[in-house]
Parts: structure tokens; C-alpha cells; sequence
């Protein structure tokens, strides 16, 4: 991993020892709880420098109050999405369409993407996603009074849901799980044999769907058209690379995140089971609690930004984590309130790259957790066993065991 | 009541529409429709808070807007609970 030195421009007082990666609770921890451990920055100044914030050991600005990161991430002329992030880690350089792409080019690949995952759409999924979520849970039901949540839920419902909307098929998912699992929280060697393998894998099925139409996502994107031009293949590659990674993770870890709360809230847990009109409100505050992602931007010129000398080519982070958190915006911020008013988290980012699955994901967990509390009773998490956590680019967690014996 | 809608500043969250969907009407596309939004009397409570909503603050209450004088726009009509 390479470290950089502190950029000469960056004031010695406004170096923190703070870091998504390294500092305590960050690496994976048994029972941790590392969206605690980075609300610790709120004490601090509002912005401040991270010399390690990025998993290829970069440094960045950090921007803690979440109004200020409404104002980066909706000024997209002055902090850009443009990083290649995923390509970097193969040498290369393409961007995650429309995620890496700025306005106005942004804007014709989003509304393009958006109908697919509009509330309407979502909706007229609903069955079908409620239909897998009762299915998976009546078979843990079934066979015993105890599982590991990740592994025989979380990750099957999500995914599953999400490779039927790409019109691939269940029986590879422990794979694709694999893939997404070596690229998110793998170590420099994983990496980036799994993004090669995606990329591959997503070339072949962009080239399949070119040679024989079906009524699925990559065909509907290899016959698209943007400008009044179909897609080159870069692009193909670029949107099919993003929704394969998005979907692979992170509503998985947000349910494993929520049923571990009320694994450890028994009374939270018992007033949802009784009364499950709440979920829908108590979801969102879990939302709020626990999100995933960090958002990193890069200036696009130099701007002092609230006493910060931010300069042309600097990262600025703005992590949902740490916004979600901020005391400014949420009172009681590190207090789960499942009744909580005015909840206008950060958990789907601000500004034009606003999560375009936050729809689909904020239905499956809603259902996730209606039928879990629906067809499991009073379930804690399993003696002598601990939920390892993680921090980093996407907090994550491992495994929760959960008994109801 | 009216709610001001800055149409440039929706991001597509579709908040406002999950507390009230027959006062905040989206496209297609899940962002919200163009023009402000007149509110009965007995929707302001819902209508506030599915202002109050949106994560981008695309919305604003205009708490009195019949009472105002705006040049060069018509006072809306004032609707009876």
C-alpha cells in the first residue's frame, strides 16, 4: 500500500490521526461497532486532512457535518465524481457509468437508468421480492431455532432479487458473493483478480446479449441509446460493472447491521413484531444508524472551504457514516429512535449521484425485516458467538448468528 | 399553504411522495413534477412534513403566500378548507 506525504499546501493543525482504514474499530473487530467509532470525529472541526482515507493509501479531506456535504455533493462543477476507482485497480481507465461520470455527460446515462429503478418500478417488484424473502426465511424456520444471517438471508435475498433483475441466474450467487466480497473488503491481491474477473464476466455477457436478445437488463443496455448513439462498449462495460457491484453488498450488510440492533434491542424488537406498521419509519432510522458507504470527491479547482485550502486534485470525503452521525443535523445522533421525525439521512448520498438503487434497497430491507419479525421469535445473537465488523471504503458486516431457541 | 418547488435541486429521493403521494406527484423517472403545489387547509400537516422530507431541501414552505405581495406574479387563489 502507498502512503503519501501530506501535501505541502495542507496547514500542519489540520492533520488529524483519523482514517477509515486504520484508526480503532475499523479493521474487522468481533461485536464492534464502527459506526460508533468514526462519530468520535464530530468532537472535532467540521473539516480536517486524513493522510490515509482511501484503500490505495491516499489522503483526503474529511467533511464531517452533513450540510456541508449536501454543498460538495451537489456542486459538481467543483468536486468531481471522475476517479476511476474500479478501473485504477486494474492499471486501466474507464469510469462506473453514471456513477464516475459529472454533469451534463452524467445526466443522459442517468435518465436512461432511472426508470428502471423508479419507485413505480419498485413497486410492481414488491411480490416478487416479498415472495423470496418469505421463502428463504420459512426454510431457516423450518430447520432449526438458530442460523448465521448473512450467509442463509441477507445475502441470498439480496442478491437473488437483484440477479433476477439483471436476468442472471440464482444458481451462481455464492460466486458472485465471492466476487463482490474479494473486491470490497479483499486485500490488494483479491482485489484486483476479482474486478479482472467481473469485468471479464460482464464483457462476455454484453457480448452474449449482443448476439442474442432476451428481455433482461444487458440486453436493454447493449440496445440503448444515449444522444441518439447506442452505447460504445466501454460504456456497456461501465454501467454493467456498476449495477453488478452495487447490488452485491451493501443492502445485505444494511439488514445484517439492522437484525443485529434488534438482536441486542429486545424490547426495539418486540415493539416492531407487534406492531409492524412502525417498520417502515424504524427502517429509515436504521438506514440513518448504520449506512455503508464513503463518497469521495475531487476538486476540480482550488476553494477554501470553510477554512480548509482545498486545491485542484485533492480528494474530499464525505462518508455517510460520519454525516449520519453529526449533532447538527440528527439530535441524539448516536441514539437509534425507531420513531425518529424528520430523518433525512445521508445514507443515499446527495446531489445528482443519489443512490439509483436507494428505492429498490429500501423496499427489500422493509420487507426483510417485516417478514423476518413476522416468522422468527425473540431471536438474540447466538452464545459465544460475535458479528465481525468492519470499517473501510464499505462498512461491512461479516456473520451474525442468531438464535431463537 | 403553497409549496415551492426548486425543480433543479430534486435528486429523485422520492421522500416527499412516500409521506404523501397525492400532494408531491413524481415523472417517471421518480423526480418530482415541475410547479409549486397549492395546499388545502386540512393537508398541511402531511404536506409540511413531506417538505420537511427531502434530504436535498428541494422544498420550501410558503406558510402565507396569498398574503404576500410578489411582483410580477399573481397571487394564487386562496383555497377554503
Amino acid at each position: 500500500m502507498a502512503t503519501n506525504p501530506v501535501p505541502d499546501h495542507v496547514p500542519p493543525e489540520m492533520v488529524r490521526d483519523f482514517s477509515l482504514f486504520t484508526s480503532p474499530g475499523m479493521s474487522p473487530t468481533p461485536n464492534g461497532d464502527p459506526h460508533a467509532a468514526v462519530a468520535c470525529v464530530h468532537s472535532g472541526p467540521p473539516i480536517f486532512y486524513s493522510p490515509l482515507n482511501t484503500r490505495d493509501g491516499r489522503g483526503t479531506w474529511v467533511i464531517t457535518r452533513a450540510s456541508d456535504q449536501r454543498r460538495v455533493l451537489q456542486d459538481s462543477e467543483t468536486f468531481s465524481s471522475h476517479r476511476n476507482i474500479f478501473a485504477s485497480a486494474l492499471g486501466e481507465s474507464w469510469p462506473m457509468i453514471p456513477l464516475e461520470l459529472d454533469p451534463p455527460a452524467h445526466g443522459a446515462f442517468r435518465s436512461l437508468l432511472n426508470p428502471l429503478f423508479s419507485p413505480k418500478r419498485v413497486a410492481a417488484l414488491e411480490p416478487a421480492v416479498r415472495e423470496r424473502a418469505i421463502r428463504l426465511i420459512d426454510g431457516i424456520a423450518a430447520s432449526g431455532t438458530s442460523c448465521d444471517v448473512m450467509k442463509d438471508f441477507a445475502f441470498p435475498f439480496t442478491v437473488s432479487i437483484f440477479l433476477h433483475l439483471l436476468g442472471l441466474p440464482d444458481d451462481r450467487i455464492d460466486t458472485f458473493v465471492g466476487w463482490g466480497r474479494d473486491l470490497l473488503h479483499g486485500d490488494d491481491v483479491k482485489r484486483p483478480a476479482a474486478a479482472r474477473t467481473i469485468v471479464s464476466f460482464i464483457d462476455e455477457l454484453a457480448a452474449a446479449r449482443r448476439n442474442d436478445l432476451v428481455d433482461d437488463f444487458m440486453t436493454f443496455i447493449v440496445q440503448a441509446q444515449v444522444e441518439g448513439r447506442r452505447l460504445t462498449k466501454q460504456e456497456v462495460r461501465g454501467v454493467g460493472v456498476l449495477v453488478f457491484v452495487a447490488g452485491l453488498d451493501t443492502v445485505a450488510a444494511a439488514i445484517g447491521f439492522d437484525l443485529a440492533y434488534l438482536a441486542r434491542n429486545l424490547k426495539d424488537q418486540e415493539l416492531l413484531r407487534g406492531e409492524p406498521g412502525r417498520i417502515v419509519a424504524a427502517a429509515e432510522e436504521l438506514l440513518r444508524a448504520y449506512p455503508t458507504v464513503q463518497l469521495i470527491r475531487v476538486a476540480t479547482k482550488d476553494i477554501d472551504f470553510e477554512g480548509a485550502p482545498i486545491r485542484k486534485g485533492d480528494y474530499v470525503s464525505c462518508a455517510t457514516t460520519i454525516a449520519n452521525r453529526d449533532p447538527a443535523e440528527f439530535e441524539c445522533p448516536n441514539t437509534v429512535d425507531l420513531a425518529r421525525e424528520d430523518n433525512r439521512h445521508a445514507t443515499f448520498g446527495y446531489g445528482p449521484h443519489r443512490c439509483l438503487g436507494s428505492h429498490l434497497a429500501r423496499r427489500e430491507i422493509v420487507i426483510g425485516l417485516e417478514e423476518w419479525l413476522a416468522r422468527i421469535p425473540a431471536f438474540r445473537i447466538k452464545k459465544c458467538t460475535a458479528p465481525i465488523t468492519s470499517g473501510g471504503h464499505v462498512f461491512g458486516i461479516e456473520n451474525l448468528i442468531l438464535d431463537w431457541s | 399553504m403553497r409549496i415551492i418547488v426548486q425543480n433543479a435541486k430534486c435528486q429523485g429521493h422520492a421522500r416527499c411522495a412516500a409521506h404523501a403521494p397525492h400532494i408531491f406527484k413524481l415523472d417517471d423517472a421518480g423526480y418530482i413534477l415541475p410547479g409549486n403545489i397549492e395546499v388545502a387547509e386540512e393537508e398541511k400537516l402531511t404536506a409540511s412534513r413531506g417538505a420537511r422530507s427531502c434530504p436535498e431541501r428541494a422544498l420550501k414552505l410558503d406558510l402565507n403566500p396569498a398574503a404576500r405581495v410578489e411582483p410580477d406574479v399573481i397571487p394564487p387563489r386562496v383555497r377554503r378548507a
